[in-house]
């Protein structure tokens, strides 16, 4: 364990560092309010195993279960809904030693890229709590920059764990499609989703997918993760259009192609000319798995109910009005929609063929380069309430990290420079089952930038 | 998109759209809808569609069932209202 392992270690597990570390969060949580539910102790009444985690805290994005906390998804329809059971990837990492803390806040079922639409509580950004921490897995963004746990766990559908990584100044990792088992992630898109990590260092990143990850009986898509070993020699670097990036994002993108060049590897521009399809192609898909996963939530064996319903048609439809915000009813009329007869060629099988369109142009580079960077996303972060990048915006600019969603490939978003006080990230993504490249090119970058420390950060509490 | 498409839609989806909503979510739907429109100018006649990111075949399993650490009565607690064993829901006639 590194001497940064160690210290976390002893924060729960040691009775007067544990009263100091949960001190410390609270003063955190009155100015950006990660957490939905903290309470280390219920994780401390069992025994901790041995292992690469042992002792160390970490926080789950509210829809992930873990049995006895709540699964709140962010929404008013599972407000009081206590989990009865505990998701494989929790459970690997609880076997692995890690102590889970708590719950964080999200955008409402994940869908959004601030975590404004939760419907239960304003996460701010560490560095500014004017803004937003990202989303959808800002909880655990916001809690891993604060220093209120080293890494924490959330899902990315769309870019939901990478995007509020670079917001909040630390590493975000979506693996493969697959490799981490979804068994207790709550539904919102399956082809595209997987449960990814949010974490202080590269190191720690590494570690924790590799206790987490593996095939999974309770989830038919899971896999074996089987990687190739290689080393990075060549890295493809997305040509930025003008104008396409925020200047201070641009000039962040730009220091770490600096970076990469002294630190020896070989650069070669790369086109995806198909990166204008992305969000149309990704929005489709998503709101029309959204529409069928969503469909479960009718008030009747779990959630939200209204006081009085007719009949059991009015139950269904007072449960949602009541239950959903604006968010997921616009998804699931979206969904909906474009899965309506007569209009399916038209959208999600269309939707479905520029999905292979944009696999053929992602995985021609890997002729030529081992990994590609990309941006993570246009802006720094944004203010709260949508006044400089409003919801339409906000979607368009998913377009860098979606990709690796329809295609399935792992990707790693990565501190990069502090612009104006507030940290921008870069993004890699690799071929299938890759992670390794991903952590190379990282821990080498790390050597010149580390994640920054907000303000009042510590992590010493003896 | 019209507001008969847009009701038609909501009914589909179990969704009941007050009359404020019906604006707000009928513009976004609109605005979306014209966005998707995009990808009528990308040629991909040809290829196949894209299901499954990685797996190319289909999967199967025993049919038998898998444990599962949930108990039956802490499944029963979750249903908001419950008489004994039984999920209870408003008269279906």
């Amino acid at each position: 364990m590194s001497d940064f392992e160690k210290k976390w270690s002893e924060a729960c597990t040691q009775p007067q560092t544990l009263k100091a570390y949960r001190k410390y969060v609270e003063q955190w949580e009155e100015q950006i309010g990660s957490f939905l539910e903290f309470d280390p102790l219920r994780s401390l009444e069992a025994d901790i195993p041995q292992g690469p985690l042992t002792g160390i805290p970490f926080a789950v994005k509210d829809n992930i279960a873990v049995k006895n906390y709540k699964l709140t998804c962010g929404s008013k329809m599972l407000e009081h809904l206590v989990s009865p059971y505990t998701a494989t990837a929790v459970k690997n990492l609880q076997k692995a030693g890690a102590v889970m803390v708590g719950k964080t806040n999200l955008d409402e079922f994940g869908m959004g890229s601030s975590t404004d639409n939760s419907a239960l509580k304003q996460t701010n950004n560490p560095w500014d709590t004017e803004r937003v921490a990202g989303g959808s897995s800002g909880g655990s963004a916001a809690a891993v920059a604060a220093g209120l746990v080293p890494f924490a766990l959330g899902s990315d559908t769309g870019g939901s764990v990478r995007q509020p990584a670079s917001f909040c100044g630390v590493y975000g990792l979506k693996p493969t499609y697959g490799v981490v088992s979804r068994y207790g992630l709550t539904a919102y898109a399956s082809s595209l989703e997987v449960i990814g990590v949010v974490a202080r260092t590269t190191s720690m990143c590494k570690t924790v997918f590799e206790a987490m990850k593996g095939k999974d009986p309770m989830d038919h898509t899971s896999m074996d993760h089987t990687p190739s070993g290689k080393e990075v020699k060549t890295v493809g670097v997305l040509k930025i259009e003008e104008g396409a990036l925020n200047p201070e994002v641009k000039a962040s993108y730009d220091s770490t192609v600096e970076r990469l060049k002294k630190a020896g590897y070989e650069i070669i521009e790369i086109e995806l000319p198909t990166l204008e399809y992305v969000v149309p192609a990704y929005y489709t898909i998503a709101t029309a798995e959204a529409s069928a996963n969503l469909a479960r939530y009718n008030g009747i064996r779990y959630g939200h109910a209204p006081v009085y319903a007719e009949n059991p048609t009015d139950l269904m439809r007072k449960s949602r009005h009541e239950g959903f915000g604006d968010e997921v009813k616009l998804r699931v009329l979206l969904g909906t929609y474009v899965l309506r007869s007569g209009f399916q060629d038209q959208y999600y099988v269309k939707a479905q063929k520029i999905r292979t369109a944009i696999r053929n142009d992602v995985e021609r580079w890997y002729d030529k380069a081992d990994i590609l960077m990309m941006p993570v996303f246009p802006t720094p972060a944004f203010h709260h309430g949508s006044s400089d990048l409003d919801t339409f915006q906000q979607k368009q600019a998913d377009l860098y990290t979606c990709t690796a969603n329809l295609v399935g490939h792992p990707a790693l978003s990565v501190p990069s420079t502090m612009e104006n006080g507030l940290p921008v990230g870069v993004q890699f993504m690799a071929p299938p089952f890759e992670e390794d490249r991903l952590f190379q090119v990282s821990s080498v970058l790390e050597k010149e930038f580390q994640a920054p420390e907000a303000p009042g950060y510590h992590t010493d509490w003896s | 998109m019209e507001i008969s498409d847009l009701t038609v839609t909501a009914t589909l989806a179990s969704l009941v759209l007050d009359e404020a909503e019906t604006q707000k979510l009928g513009d976004e739907v609109s605005r979306m809808l014209s966005y998707f429109e995009k990808m009528s100018e990308i040629d991909v006649d040809g290829l196949e569609p894209t299901t499954h990111a990685l797996q190319k075949e289909n999967r199967l399993r025993d049919d038998r069932r898998l444990s599962n650490e949930a108990q039956p009565d802490e499944l029963l607690e979750c249903a908001p209202d419950l008489e004994d064993r039984f999920i209870l829901i408003p008269n279906v006639l």
